[in-house]
């Protein structure tokens, strides 16, 4: 059985001029794998991932013909109930550590606070379980790093304590969106490896969001490309070049390549699409 | 163009760049590599004047660097983020047009138009704030602020790495036929690889605040970098 099934997604945003579609009938299904989703600015990628985390914000609506998560209806859920499901069945990893973490709670605890929150587990479990989250993620001295304030570590730490974040309460689904793009080359691959690991090792689901062609292509399962809220291409993995729709094989056209000789660039001519 | 020599920074008991020397021809695109807190983004720094305390000896254009304001006529800067970057309230005019002002060159109306139009603005932008624009064309207000004054150096900061990647190639190409046009000499700060070997001639790589390696793009392009951190950044790259 499919983690996640969508129908007919569509995110609609009221303007001067009439109501904005920027999600425009999306349809996908997740199993227990890496899904990536690529497109620019504006393609509607990163207001999917906040629609099925029910994030999408006011006066911003959200429709569906089907919005199934683990077999439960999104759609009739109350906004309390989709509340009690973010964290504990799917959460959401930002692309910045810098504005997502609270800057004057240490690290430590601000782990521990979703488990307080949801509940179940008394104060040392708590603490065991925040000091495993983040060996998890491949921090060597956990006990240091949770006594820590965010602006105190770099952003590769701070990004991993992010994904330490949403580990800690073992969601089904996890939905990141630019996780590595505020991270140098180096850091991004540990960052890729510790989330490849949550998915093989705890069958977790994963949405990757970016606009790293490159990157999508070489680390996901499958890939779907997004061009005005969207899908106009199905991929799969290291399917990139193989593109056929003419806004995909722009995209792929218009990277430099490290063998790069051409003295031009090829620019996406939109009015052709 | 460029002559940078034993450059060492520090900032309090950490020492950032370790005898720095490299030299840019006139005319040449040349790059700096490396990871976050490598030092490169210091060195431009250095360069443009930004630094309180530095030693060691950097020359632009063949002179020390003498007077804020002769500098601003040698070397100019574009940076990483569009959006940071450009005043939020004054209009395309105003931005382009202060240089002018400040340095008492004539023409103020025509250098604005003419510029706009080398880099590519349709002029009716020119009366615009910067929140009526998207990233790119911010970019390219940006570049043409930088070129107001006609330096012969630009400093690039990662200038395209907040741009969506169709909008990258239309910076980069815009850059590439700039300095062709303009003789422009380029110095670029990147982790970017791939922008080197399209828009550089030679590239040094950083690594701790040390080069641990110059070398000419062919070298890049054909994966034949000698030092071990090079064909490490190139492995990363290539292969994610």
């Amino acid at each position: 059985m499919n983690l996640l099934s969508v129908r007919n997604l569509r995110v609609t945003f009221p303007t001067d001029h009439g109501p904005a579609e920027v999600v425009r009938g999306l349809n996908l299904d997740l199993g227990r794998e890496r899904l990536g989703i690529v497109g620019e600015s504006g393609s509607g990628k990163s207001m999917t991932g906040r629609a099925i985390m029910g994030l999408v914000p006011a006066p911003g609506r959200v429709t569906a013909d089907q919005l199934t998560f683990d077999g439960q209806d999104l759609r009739d859920l109350s906004e309390d109930a989709r509340r009690n499901l973010r964290g504990p069945a799917m959460s959401m990893v930002l692309q910045d550590p810098k504005f997502s973490l609270n800057p004057v709670i240490r690290i430590g605890d601000q782990i521990e606070e979703a488990m307080a929150v949801h509940g179940g587990l008394g104060k040392g479990a708590r603490r065991r379980r925040m000091l495993d989250a983040l060996i998890s993620v491949r921090i060597t001295d956990p006990e240091r790093v949770a006594r820590l304030y965010p602006h105190e570590v770099s952003g590769g730490m701070g990004q991993r304590v992010m994904i330490a974040m949403m580990v800690v309460m073992e969601p089904a689904l996890m939905i990141a969106d630019e996780p590595t793009s505020a991270l140098d080359v180096s850091v991004r691959g540990q960052v890729l490896d510790i989330l490849a690991d949550l998915v093989s090792r705890r069958g977790m689901g994963l949405i990757l969001i970016s606009h790293d062609l490159n990157m999508v292509a070489r680390w996901c399962d499958r890939i779907l490309v997004m061009y005005r809220g969207e899908i106009v291409e199905e991929l799969a993995a290291g399917g990139l070049y193989d593109a056929q729709h003419p806004y995909t094989r722009g995209l792929v056209a218009s990277l430099p390549t490290i063998d790069d000789t051409r003295d031009r660039l090829p620019v996406l001519d939109r009015s052709a699409l | 163009m460029i002559h940078v020599e034993d450059l060492s920074v520090r900032f309090k008991d950490v020492r950032v760049l370790h005898d720095v020397s490299f030299d840019v021809s006139a005319g040449e695109s040349f790059a700096l590599v490396g990871e976050s807190g490598s030092g490169k983004s210091t060195i431009l720094k250095a360069l443009a004047g930004q630094l309180p305390a530095w030693t060691g000896s950097v020359a632009i254009g063949g002179a020390q660097s003498r007077t804020p304001r002769d500098r601003a006529r040698q070397v100019q800067m574009v940076f990483q983020d569009p959006y940071g970057s450009l005043h939020p309230r004054r209009t395309i005019d105003d931005t382009l047009s202060e240089p002018l002002l400040i340095h008492r060159l004539p023409d103020r109306d025509s250098r604005v138009l003419s510029m706009l139009d080398a880099v590519g603005l349709p002029r009716r932008f020119r009366f615009r704030l910067p929140h009526q624009l998207s990233g790119g064309q911010r970019q390219r207000v940006a570049i043409a602020r930088a070129l107001m004054l006609e330096p012969p150096v630009l400093l690039l900061d990662e200038p395209t790495s907040a741009l969506d990647v169709s909008v990258q190639a239309e910076i980069l190409n815009l850059l590439k036929s700039l300095r062709e046009e303009k003789n422009l000499t380029f110095l670029l700060v990147t982790h970017d690889l791939p922008v080197v070997s399209f828009l550089c001639d030679r590239l040094a790589i950083l690594n701790a605040g040390r080069i641990v390696e110059t070398a000419g793009s062919a070298a890049l392009r054909s994966g034949t970098l000698v030092s071990s951190y090079g064909q490490e950044l190139f492995q990363r790259s290539t292969y994610g």
